[in-house]
């Protein structure tokens, strides 16, 4: 092993040189295992965004789609998605999980709905206007903390079960344990006009404090989210169903549209994920790591050409020392070994010092990097408005997008790191034997003398 | 006594030359014998050297080692174990020690020595060199020092064959004197077979055979 004993030796011999190459090695190492850290972090992150929200789908009606099949005759304007439908779809492999809620519109004479401003009204000549919305199964805003339960009341768990926010109770000196009646209509075809009349008598078990919502009286009240009372599916069977799909992964989209047209989905609705959502959230993680990754291609390959220039530049100057070590019966194999050696030994030098700046230097430039990128997708999110037909079912936006992500090294990373370099010190220790071994030992000395 | 060189008919061109600089050269040199190549600057001394130790392979003819061709031998072999060559222009590692670069070589010979260290300071020690000049750079020695490590390092893995290329050129005559000793020992004591190119009478008298070079042609003098 006195080839590695003699490449000790060289770099101490060669000093100036080696640490020239060494400043490359160094730079190269330490962009590389930065972006390695904030990449493979990221994607720490956003798997486990994924594998805890999943990626929503949305179905939508395409009203061009719409428009063009009706000209065709091969769409009518009745055509929806039943009840029966949603809660079919929901039944899927693809899906990592999936929310069934139902609402509908009610009114009621005992309770008044907060930016009611008189008597209830008719509507359309023949019915009573809707006041406020009855919700089933919708219970998101208590998991993101935009909702809360006061003390003393319990989330509703059986059927005719329900809260109410905290202004409606005020409003109309409903506490736990009343009991209240709302009136609504469900939609029945056999019926003479269509719908039947329902009533839900429902028991306060609880009053919701509302975080953050506006109390706008702008339109109907029933689109004010105080005025939401809230309750278990199974209260008002026959109501509109509302459900959200989560998929496992985007790239399952075709197989579960596939599925959802089996089971009857009509052509005229679109099947699409949630992408603005999952960008707002993930975007500026996976617009950081894109940047880095860039970056470090840019700097590994700008590197690596300069490293190879420079070697090969290097192992010019020492043709004379290889023609000695070959007069000297050295193998050529064993002198492009200690070549090798050599550049394996400044860059374990360098991966040592790289590993240290590298994590110190991670951190602040991926917070540096995340917080631009939120920046940019928070514009991208202000120029968007989504809304749709049951007012806040549509989803709001409560996941901040991520700002900060706790960038670490792992065992992962640092292996990679270490396959990178030593595949950098090959490629440089190779452009320099590639030199050296077309030469039979006499013309590397006779090239000298 | 087995021959251990020959030489049959050796032809050599430089590559991108036309000219040949080795014309038909046929010779035999054997153990136990100290042989001197004398003749004019350029008849081509070194370059037969640079193909008895294996350097290169001749352009046509055959350079038998113990009755192989070195053409087909494993060269580097025959270079790191079989033969010691003292270079006209040293070719020594010259931002390395003498020591590191005597070391080197054994190393590469797979020399037994366990103290490569102690035996490298005794042989340099030998010829002259002191433990503190050993441990200088090449590069900061004098052209009589550097020709001593050179003498040092052909000798250090003990090899049968020693070849010279004006091996006391730079020397002083009582060092001149001690160098000859010891290859004299080497030669008629040890069995080695030492080839020397010289232009120095007192080189040229301590040989058993005298050959010639002249204008790429060897002849017994
Ligand atoms: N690398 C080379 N390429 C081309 N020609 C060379 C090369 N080396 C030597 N020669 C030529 O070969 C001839 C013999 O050179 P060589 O070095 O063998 O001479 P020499 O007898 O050792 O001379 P000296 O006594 O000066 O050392 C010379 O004419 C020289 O110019
Ligand atoms: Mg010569």
């Amino acid at each position: 092993m006195y080839i590695i004993y003699n490449a000790f030796q060289n770099i101490g011999r060669n000093i100036s040189r080696n640490i020239l190459l060494a400043s490359i090695v160094f730079a190269i190492i330490a962009t590389t295992l930065v972006a390695l850290m904030i990449t493979n972090t990221s994607n720490r992150i956003i798997d486990e965004y994924k594998g805890q929200f999943g990626i929503e789908v949305t179905i939508e009606r395409n009203t061009q789609t719409f428009v063009d099949m009706r000209q065709r005759g091969e769409a009518s304007m009745g055509i929806t998605i039943t009840n029966e439908q949603y809660i079919a779809f929901a039944d899927s492999n693809l899906l990592q999980r999936s929310v069934i809620m139902n609402g509908t519109l009610v009114y009621s004479e005992t309770v008044t709905a907060i930016g009611q401003t008189g008597e209830l009204t008719t509507g359309h000549g023949y019915a009573i206007a809707p006041t406020m919305q009855l919700q089933g199964n919708n219970w998101d805003d208590f998991k993101n903390g935009h909702r809360v339960l006061l003390p003393g009341g319990v989330m509703p768990s059986r059927i005719n079960e329900s809260i109410i926010s905290e202004g409606l109770a005020e409003l109309n000196g409903i506490s736990v344990g009343d009991t209240i009646r709302l009136y609504g209509v469900v939609m029945e075809q056999a019926a003479a006009m269509g719908f039947v009349p329902a009533v839900y008598n429902l028991v306060i078990t609880g009053i919701y404090f509302c975080v953050a919502e506006s109390v706008s009286t702008w339109g109907s009240t029933t689109l004010i989210r105080q005025n939401e009372i809230l309750t278990v599916a199974e209260t008002m069977p026959g109501a509109q169903v509302i459900a959200r799909y989560y998929l496992y992964h985007p790239s399952d989209l075709e197989a579960f549209e596939q599925e959802l047209r089996v089971k009857g989905l009509h052509p005229i609705f679109d099947v699409n994920t949630d992408e603005h959502l999952y960008n707002a959230i993930v975007g500026p993680v996976e617009g950081m790591r894109g940047i880095v990754m860039t970056f470090m291609v840019v700097v590994f390959i700008l590197g690596a050409i300069i490293l190879i220039l420079l070697s090969s530049i290097a192992i010019r100057e020492r043709k004379y020392e290889i023609g000695v070590l070959r007069a000297m019966g050295m193998k050529k194999a064993k002198v492009a070994l200690g070549l090798w050696f050599e550049m394996v030994i400044i860059t374990a030098f360098c991966l040592i010092i790289g590993i240290f700046a590298g994590s110190l230097a991670a951190q602040p430039i991926s917070n540096r990097l995340l917080v631009q990128q939120a920046e940019n997708v928070q514009n991208i999110q202000d120029n968007l408005f989504v809304g749709r037909d049951l007012g806040s079912f549509s989803r709001v936006v409560n996941d901040d997008p991520i700002i900060e992500i706790p960038v670490s090294l792992g065992i992962y990373t640092l292996l990679q790191l270490i396959l990178i370099s030593l595949f950098l010190a090959s490629l440089a220790a190779f452009a320099a034997i590639s030199k050296i071994t077309k030469y039979e030992p006499i013309k590397i000395l006779m090239e000298r003398n | 006594m087995m021959s251990k060189l020959s030489l049959n008919n050796v032809a050599y061109k430089y590559e991108g030359t036309k000219k040949n600089v080795l014309k038909g050269v046929s010779a035999t040199f054997e153990a136990g014998k100290i042989y001197a190549i004398v003749g004019k600057s350029g008849s081509g001394k070194s370059t037969l050297l640079s193909l008895i130790a294996g350097l290169d392979i001749c352009t046509s003819g055959k350079i038998l080692h113990d009755g192989e061709d070195l053409k087909t031998i494993d060269r580097d072999v025959y270079r790191a174990k079989k033969i010691g060559v003292i270079f006209q222009s040293f070719n020594l590692i010259t931002n390395a020690t003498a020591v590191q670069n005597i070391i080197l070589s054994m190393n590469i010979s797979g020399s037994p020595e366990n103290d490569k260290k102690q035996f490298t300071y005794d042989l340099l020690q030998r010829i002259g060199i002191d433990r503190e000049t050993a441990a200088r750079k090449i590069l900061k020695l004098s052209g009589g020092e550097q020709q001593r490590v050179g003498i040092a390092r052909a000798l250090s893995h003990n090899p049968n064959i020693i070849i010279a290329d004006e091996p006391t050129g730079n020397l002083d005559t009582e060092t001149e004197d001690d160098i000859l000793k010891i290859l004299t020992i080497l030669a008629h004591d040890e069995g080695k077979c030492v080839i020397i190119v010289t232009h120095s009478k007192k080189v040229s008298s301590i040989a058993d055979e005298i050959w010639g070079m002249k204008d790429g042609k060897i002849t017994r003098v």
